[in-house]
């Protein structure tokens, strides 16, 4: 099981994931404002027509903060290699996303570290597509 | 013996992948060019039905326009003339209130980034349909009448239209009216009325690979007609997946920008 698990993850090694939308990536999003945070995984929404994932963020004062990231399609996604069972509730991930220009805590992701060291980047719209 | 055996196994799956590499090698320099995982086909020619006709079913990506601008994927010498009342309601619009965004179906010829399968029946003779499976966008498809019916009269206008199609040589030529307003040509809102009327142009000049052209006449909304070239690249081994667009839209709540490019 465990084999297999890290054959999974390898496979996302080099897995770059188009992320183009059937919404502008532009009007939802700031490429600009980058937000990274150490975060434990509290859910993935597998979901069409985009699947989320939801971490806690806990700052240094102990302060929790919910974040919504979006992913590409779940059939996207799969023709990629990530599947439903690659995040779950949790996980310790270290994500990458712009930020929603309406200042919620929403981004659209760009990069995944999971906690063995393996990476999940995602190219698209944010890439100027 | 068995390890014999494997090796064997392998050292010809090895030979068998280095040969399709090199065969692949030389058409696949601008026709194989794109995302996903699935490996290009060997180049070969265009295939035919049993009847002559160009067989054009596959797994496909790419659209008539691949452009967040539709005046940015024009055949050369053609060019978007926008009556006033367009370039005024360009202007207007908003990005949340896109179509495609809010899981309408993207229309012609926008494309969207999900992969679609071009269906001939029969396949023993003339085909007399031709569908088009999309996955995307919204899950829909689009039937093209081969068997010489006229278009209705006075159809009820609908997002995908009546579309009829014949051959021309190699090339399937696909007329199509009857459409609604609705649909936006690409993410900047480029808009249309209901006398829009398409001439889409299909041709599959190898194994790999669909020339596509869309000629546009909508005299309500352009002063001309004009044509956008694109591509679409086989996905071999592919096939359609489930994509539901309305299940979970949750991302438009979030957006509140005028109409722009991806």
């Amino acid at each position: 099981m465990k084999t297999s698990l890290t054959f999974a993850l390898a496979a996302l090694v080099t897995a770059s994931i188009p992320m183009a939308a059937h919404h502008s990536f532009a009007a939802e999003y700031d490429a600009k404002t980058v937000v990274e945070f150490d975060a434990v995984v509290t859910k993935l929404e597998w979901t069409n027509p985009h699947a989320h994932f939801y971490v806690d963020v806990t700052d240094a004062n102990g302060a929790v903060a919910h974040w919504n990231f979006e992913l590409a399609s779940p059939n996207m996604l799969n023709r990629n290699g990530f599947t439903r069972k690659s995040l779950k509730e949790g996980d310790k991930v270290h994500v990458t996303g712009s930020r929603a220009k309406d200042g919620t805590t929403t981004a659209s992701t760009s990069r995944i570290v999971f906690p063995d060291g393996h990476v999940l980047t995602m190219t698209g719209a944010q890439q100027g597509k | 013996m068995k390890k014999q055996i494997l090796s064997s196994v392998l050292a010809l799956a090895s030979l068998g992948a280095t040969v399709s590499l090199l065969a692949q090698a030389p058409a696949g320099a601008g026709a194989t060019k794109g995302k996903g995982k699935a490996p290009a086909a060997p180049a070969a020619p265009a295939p035919k039905l049993p009847d002559g006709s160009p067989d054009l079913s596959g797994v496909w990506t790419g659209f008539g326009s691949n452009a967040g601008d539709i005046s940015s994927a024009l055949k050369p010498g053609s060019s978007v003339e926008m009556l006033p009342w367009a370039v005024d309601k360009m202007k207007t619009l908003k990005s949340q209130d896109d179509p495609q965004a809010n899981c309408m179906p993207s229309g012609i010829p926008r494309g969207n980034p999900y992969p679609w399968r071009i269906v001939q029946f029969p396949t023993h003779k003339a085909a007399t349909h031709i569908w088009i499976l999309y996955e995307g966008n919204i899950h829909s498809f689009r039937q093209i009448f081969m068997d010489g019916r006229p278009h209705p009269e006075d159809p009820d206008p609908t997002w995908w239209g009546h579309s009829t199609g014949k051959w021309e040589g190699d090339t399937l030529v696909v007329d199509t009216m009857g459409f609604n307003d609705k649909f936006w040509f690409d993410y900047l809102g480029h808009p249309h009325t209901e006398k829009l009327h398409t001439i889409e142009r299909f041709r599959r000049t190898d194994m790999n690979t669909l020339e596509m052209e869309v000629t546009i006449e909508d005299p309500g909304t352009y002063t001309t007609p004009f044509t956008t070239v694109g591509r679409a690249r086989l996905m071999p081994g592919e096939e359609l997946m489930e994509y539901v667009c309305q299940e979970n839209n949750i991302d438009l709540e979030h957006v509140n920008a005028p109409a722009q490019l991806p």
